[in-house]
């Protein structure tokens, strides 16, 4: 049967309207489960309208108008819940370091390209102070010698606490996600960042050191630089690892490869992000307070077996759990067990 | 009939509908809509801290720092997460996120391409985001490709009035047209464009029609005496007769 346009529009157009009144809600979920059932089957009468406009030939417009009606249904009916709060956890105590591990190798050129540069700056630096000068500015020069000559024993005032806590968030978060960011060129920008951060540090330490002064900078630094150089190294690995994708792409490709990866590369960034708002909150409030350098020495100790623990045990499965697990995975690549076996949970 | 901004969409049912992809200009308009709303928040919050909490400085600043990393690291993902793909200033452009077969991004998707925004910046003012737009049929920056997503305008089209012949048609006035016009796909959908543009002067619309009309009537073996109402005539028969030829 052949229909005019015309025709075609003064019959659909009522269960169009009716669609375009569905999805107008801003929450398409609370809507009662027959408008929801309403709606999926309007979405399909609409998908195949939308082929008949097609091929008889209608006019762009209302093949524009149908193309939009499928294309927002389509998006409201296979909308799934954005995010699950129990993600959030499942990320702390299972998959960020899980996928660290997964990417030891990494991680460990990461910490080479930081630490390497960082010995060079501090060996520089503490033989003499032209080649600090190189490096860092003059004008943060003469403030963190003044800065560190006073130390702080005597602690600092609480609203100033505070200001830095903010600067330590907005900077070193920022500095963080820059240094993931710029991974994407290939991974170049993020190990440029690493070089580049350990060679300053190191120069600054150093520094502060051949002033006499490092005492003041160790008893500052010792106990929030576990969280925070370790997670900017962990960055810029989830940065590394996006450039690695990029170049070794396994026959896809190269977005398509890092595609696959996007998930591990999340993980990564989000527990790095993590660690650097507890660093921020250590670096603001503990460790410019007047406890006695022998307190922070041991706090640090802590920290740093706390993290190099959480990384390292966090997540792992026991024998037994990765056993099933392996069996799980084993019957889910079978066919017909694919739709029935539900993932293994490790206890 | 692909226009070159457009990306079509296979959903598993074999459906498949074509989604309009945004391009920089009105993406970059959204964008500075959400940079003025986040100001706004920026400075909502600093007057509120002054003045409820009388502060120090110091505090002051730090508290002020904190929400401006909210608001740049933050605000995309909140939005995009919780408003389906849509952050305030797409909202009011009528923009949305989508992954690339079409369906609404997740959390992941979002942390991803906004992140990714620090290198879709570089080196200066969006440079490199727009390199990568300038170069995909999608308009995707770098942050887009990662996450798999893209930015589609959503419009809503109104459904067209039927198209009436005006006058309504006299007697013998289609005398000597042909049962079914000889018209390809492409030509009855320009007549049809033509007729349905309301912008256009009449003096115009002559204008137009008379570089129209005249090799279509001699197709045709016909005489022209008014172009407009002679493509409205040919439109009127070539619409009652349903598929155009060659379609």
């Amino acid at each position: 049967m052949t229909r005019t346009q015309d025709d075609f529009v003064s019959a659909r157009k009522q269960a169009w309207a009716e669609l375009e009144g569905l999805l107008v809600g801003r929450r398409f979920h609370k809507l009662p489960p027959a408008s929801i059932a309403r709606a999926a089957a309007i979405y399909r009468d609409v998908s195949s309208d939308l082929m008949r406009a097609q091929a008889a030939g209608y006019s762009p417009d209302l093949i524009a108008l149908l193309d939009g009606l499928a294309a927002r249904a389509h998006n409201a009916l296979y909308s799934a819940p954005p995010y699950r709060t129990r993600a959030a956890w499942e990320l702390i105590a299972a998959d960020f370091p899980r996928t660290l591990r997964k990417y030891s190798r990494f991680f460990a050129l990461g910490i080479a390209l930081f630490v390497l540069p960082g010995v060079l700056g501090f060996a520089g630096a503490m033989k003499s102070r032209a080649f600090a000068l190189k490096l860092l500015p003059a004008p943060t020069v003469e403030q963190l010698e003044k800065a560190y000559a006073e130390g702080f024993n005597d602690g600092r005032e609480a609203g100033q606490n505070t200001a830095m806590a903010g600067f330590y968030v907005y900077n070193n978060v920022g500095i963080a996600f820059r240094c993931f960011a710029t991974g994407v060129l290939f991974g170049l920008g993020s190990a440029f960042f690493l070089v580049y951060n350990g060679l300053f540090i190191g120069a600054v330490a150093g520094l502060v050191t051949a002033a006499g002064h490092g005492k003041n900078l160790l008893t500052f630094t010792c106990t929030h630089g576990a969280f925070e150089l370790t997670a900017i190294v962990i960055s810029a690995t989830a940065g590394m690892v996006m450039g690695y994708a990029l170049v070794d792409t396994g026959g896809l490709s190269r977005f398509a490869s890092l595609r696959t990866r996007a998930r591990d590369i999340a993980y990564l960034v989000l527990g790095a992000a993590l660690m650097l708002l507890i660093a921020a909150g250590i670096e603001g409030f503990w460790s410019p307070s007047s406890a006695p350098p022998r307190v922070k020495y041991g706090t640090a100790i802590a920290a740093y077996l706390f993290v190099i623990l959480y990384l390292a045990l966090a997540g792992r499965r026991s024998k037994r759990a990765t056993a099933a697990a392996a069996t799980t995975t084993a019957a889910a690549m079978a066919p017909a067990a694919a739709t029935t076996t539900a993932p293994a949970v490790a206890p | 009939m692909a226009l070159d901004n457009t990306t079509e969409v296979e959903t598993p049912e074999h459906v498949r509908f074509r989604y309009r992809v945004a391009g920089p200009v009105r993406r970059m308009l959204a964008y500075l809509l959400d940079l003025l709303i986040r100001a706004a928040v920026l400075l909502v919050v600093w007057v509120v801290i002054v003045i409820a909490f009388a502060a120090t400085r110091e505090a002051i600043s730090g508290f002020v720092l904190i929400t401006a990393f909210i608001m740049e690291w933050g605000y995309y993902v909140f939005f995009e997460t919780t408003g389906d793909g849509r952050s305030p200033g797409k909202r009011v452009l009528s923009l949305r996120v989508v992954k690339e077969g079409g369906y609404p991004i997740g959390f992941i998707d979002s942390v991803l391409r906004n992140l990714l925004r620090s290198a879709d910046f570089l080196p200066v003012g969006y440079m490199l985001g727009l390199l990568s737009m300038a170069a995909d049929t999608r308009f995707r920056r770098l942050g887009d490709r990662v996450a798999g997503t893209m930015v589609v305008v959503e419009e809503r089209g109104l459904v067209a009035a039927p198209l009436a012949l005006h006058p309504p048609l006299g007697e013998g006035e289609l005398d000597g047209f042909p049962q079914r016009p000889p018209l390809s796909a492409w030509e009855r959908e320009t007549l049809e464009l033509f007729l349905r543009r309301a912008d256009l002067t009449a003096a115009r619309r002559d204008e137009l029609a008379q570089t129209i009309a005249p090799p279509l009537a001699q197709r045709m073996g016909l005489q022209v005496r008014n172009p407009v109402r002679f493509l409205a005539l040919l439109h009127h028969r070539a619409a009652a007769t349903g598929r155009p030829r060659g379609a």
